[in-house]
């Protein structure tokens, strides 16, 4: 009973100390890296027949299966960004509270035998006794901005424990929790936010999701460089609230407006496949060929057709052309236009008389008013250009910007602020023999010349060194 | 009508090109001859090299009216001048010639990769329009003086970053291959009398290291200032894009390399292999990313 008790907690045990290992952490790492490689060669978030036009029929099943298709939302990868948190917490547990303990102890008294074990160390007397020779010390200590604490030994030996760039020490641990807070972050986003497009024709007033509020379009314009590049597009938007403006704004690529949390981009530009702003059409005699004046409808509008009794209504617009057999309905098959075509009502003293659609392309190709002698031709149209509106809500952002901030500390701190340890002895005596000793756990290089420096400091005479750092 | 600016970059292009190969041959005979006119020249070289790279970013940003850092090419001068200018820092700093043949040499390289480059990567074009973020309050500060087409913002600070990083990252995979050729020949109890010539395996380590030191944070920045700069223009600060991805996998190897420097067993050898499988991995972010993965980083 009490082995299998033992065993367990010795089972326990080998797998917390596994979990606590910097090994795992680093196997972590080189695993997250080597997975993220998949999703950067398989396509993300496509659909499904995409994959099995790309791989075939056999590679895209286990592409499906293993979610290869959107890794980086799958349960797999985020356990395994779980796995890397759960490692850092218990490394974190581990080893921070003794890291804490020692650091920021009240007594820093050591055991100056200790000195003769660094070898970056230095002893030599100044000429003084015990006293003069510490209180030299200390001054140069403190003008260096060492923190120090002394000691006195039974025998009258001096011993000096000066140290410097403590918090450089936490700097690891500040990156680790700007971790998790980046990642608190982008959950928080991917739980309370969404993202959206909408098209949005001038004039047009959109609903927004989730908020008390709409949105419209004043205005869409684009400008050009000479060479007749695009240089940017932008769009006048107004934020309508309870039936009232309340904000006005520009904005364009790379200048969003932001209100009551939600965000909206200039993402895109295109023309409306379903509406257009206005069209020309002439009236055609099909016996005679002639053209009469051309007439322009504006959408929605109507027009007399000059020198006869019809008036034209323009009531639909597909800018590609498509019929379906099923609905016996007309749809537009793609957003580009490639074939255009316009619905008119003709109505004759009141009364609707015929409903064709006018190709762009085929005039002609149906008669406008069948039983008579006349026909309608599309002889222009003027596109409607909408504004391609991305709609985000995401309020983990700030959150994300939060931990970036703290992991550029974290980084300062661990990189660049190094804990420096200076143990100084000072034997009883007229003529104090001095051990002194330094202690770094980064930057070995600089920190021996700073110590070199240090103790010419002390000792006031120029050592013999050799800063020739390329082999024999 | 061929514009002079871009006359006078292409000339600076040729002469860096030059100087490049003579600096890099009067390092390897420093190395080989023990030589210290060599050294000497070499080092001048390199900072006239330097100089030259310095005017290319000069004209080429009098040309296009923003910061050149806006094609590969353009991004791979930004990246000599980096290496180049980091190098310089650490040979006075530690006065290690031998470390000029690699880093130099990586220099050369580069330089030659940029200058095989298609035309259409090397041009200078209109920025498009994400391309196009200015930071405003910098705007309003030149505007008084004219000079507000020259305000910076997000997408440069962003690409200067990361290629202090990547710079960084390259004397890195420098200083780790002369690493391993040492711990290497020291197995082998000595015998080439080369790499007998490279400082200790000890100092080796410790320069890789502080290359790194300053290629993750920096790395990190320009990840950073990246994914702020996408949250303006696409809506969202990640979309894992395959620059992005890859951006993260560097970041991850390179964590990892950092982890690896305080665990027994694994400081040393293995430590510089993954810094050399992370500079691998900057190439591909780099260059492999541009040419061969979709995504909207396309045009750099």
């Amino acid at each position: 009973m009490t082995d299998k008790k033992a065993a367990n907690s010795g089972a326990i045990r080998a797998v917390w100390k596994l979990l606590a290992s910097v090994k795992l952490t680093i196997f972590i790492l080189i695993a997250l890296a080597a997975v993220s490689i998949i999703g950067t060669f398989v396509e993300q978030n496509k659909p499904i027949e995409t994959y099995y036009q790309a791989y075939g029929q056999k590679w895209a099943d286990i592409i499906m299966f293993l979610k290869f298709d959107s890794m980086y939302n799958s349960e797999w990868f985020s356990v395994m960004m779980l796995m890397l948190l759960v490692n850092i917490v218990a490394c974190t547990y581990e080893r921070f509270p003794s890291k804490w303990r020692s650091l920021l102890k009240k007594d820093k008294s050591f055991d100056p035998s200790m000195i003769d074990r660094l070898s970056t160390r230095r002893s030599f007397t100044l000429g003084k006794n015990t006293a003069d020779t510490k209180s030299h010390i200390l001054a140069v200590l403190k003008k260096k901005r060492y923190k120090f604490q002394e000691f006195k030994a039974g025998d009258g030996t001096v011993s000096i424990f000066a140290w410097k760039g403590l918090i450089g020490r936490f700097g690891s641990d500040i990156t680790h929790v700007s971790l998790f807070v980046i990642i608190l972050g982008a959950v928080i986003g991917s739980y309370w936010g969404y993202k959206d497009f909408r098209a949005v024709i001038v004039g047009e007033t959109i609903r927004v999701p989730d908020v008390d509020f709409h949105l419209r379009l004043d205005k869409f314009w684009m400008e050009y460089y000479p060479s007749g590049q695009i240089k940017q597009y932008n769009s006048m938007l107004t934020v309508v609230e309870d039936g009232k403006d309340v904000l006005n704004k520009h904005i364009w690529v790379n200048e969003p407006l932001f209100h009551k949390g939600v965000r909206f981009y200039q993402s895109s530009y295109g023309t409306a496949w379903n509406m257009v702003e206005e069209i020309e059409i002439s009236l055609k005699n099909i016996k005679t060929n002639e053209v009469s004046k051309s007439v322009n409808i504006k959408w929605g509008g109507s027009a007399e057709i000059p020198g006869t009794e019809y008036v034209a209504r323009l009531s639909g617009y597909v800018s590609d052309f498509a019929f379906d057999e099923d609905s016996r309905t007309v749809y537009s098959k793609s957003g580009e236009v490639k074939n255009p075509a316009v619905q008119i009502d003709i109505y004759k003293e009141g009364d609707l008389i015929s409903r064709p659609w006018l190709f762009f392309n085929f005039p002609g190709l149906i008669q406008a008013i069948p039983k008579t002698d006349h026909d309608l031709i599309l002889t222009g149209f003027r596109n409607l250009p909408y504004s391609g509106l991305s709609i985000t809500k995401d309020p983990g952002t700030n959150i994300v910007w939060i931990g970036s901030g703290i992991m550029g500390v974290g980084f300062y701190l661990a990189f660049f602020v190094f804990y420096k340890r200076i143990m100084v002895r000072i034997k009883p005596g007229s003529d104090a023999e001095v051990g002194i000793a330094g202690v770094i756990n980064k930057n070995q290089l600089g920190f021996e010349k700073e110590f070199r420096i240090l103790v010419e400091t002390i000792t006031g005479i120029e050592e013999d060194y050799d800063d020739d750092l390329e082999g024999p | 009508m061929e514009q002079p600016k871009v006359i006078l970059s292409l000339m600076f292009f040729t002469m860096a090109f030059a100087f490049y190969a003579m600096t890099t041959l009067c390092y390897i005979g420093n190395w080989v001859f023990r030589k210290d006119w060599m050294g000497q020249t070499a080092t001048i070289m390199s900072y006239i090299a330097t100089f030259a790279m310095t005017m290319i970013l000069i004209f080429r940003a009098a040309e296009s009216g923003h910061a050149p850092f806006s094609n590969l090419y353009e991004s791979m001068v930004l990246f000599i001048w980096c290496l180049n200018v980091g190098y310089l820092w650490m040979e006075y700093k530690y006065k290690i010639k031998v470390m000029g043949v690699f880093v130099m040499g990586i220099a050369l390289l580069s330089m030659l990769a940029a200058s095989l480059l298609p035309y259409r990567f090397k041009s200078v074009e209109p920025l498009n329009p994400a391309l196009q973020s200015k930071w405003k309050w910098m705007i309003n500060l030149f505007e008084p003086a004219g000079l507000q087409n020259y305000a910076i913002g997000w997408l440069d600070f962003h690409v200067f970053t990361t290629f202090v990083g990547y710079a960084a990252f390259a004397i890195s995979f420098g200083v780790a291959i002369m690493y391993l050729l040492k711990v290497r020949n020291e197995e082998k109890g000595g015998g080439n009398f080369l790499v007998e010539r490279f400082p200790k395996a000890r100092i080796l380590d410790e320069l890789g290291y502080r290359g790194i030191i300053w290629g993750f944070p920096f790395l990190s920045i320009g990840i950073v200032t990246g994914a702020v700069w996408a949250n303006y223009a696409w809506g969202t600060y990640w979309s894992w894009d395959p620059k992005e991805t890859w951006s993260l996998i560097t970041w991850f190897i390179y964590a990892a390399y950092l982890h690896a420097r305080v665990t027994r067993g694994w400081r040393g050898k293995k430590a510089a292999y993954i810094a050399i499988l992370g500079f691998l991995a900057i190439i591909f972010l780099y260059w492999g990313v541009s040419f061969i993965l979709p995504g909207l980083h396309a045009y750099a």
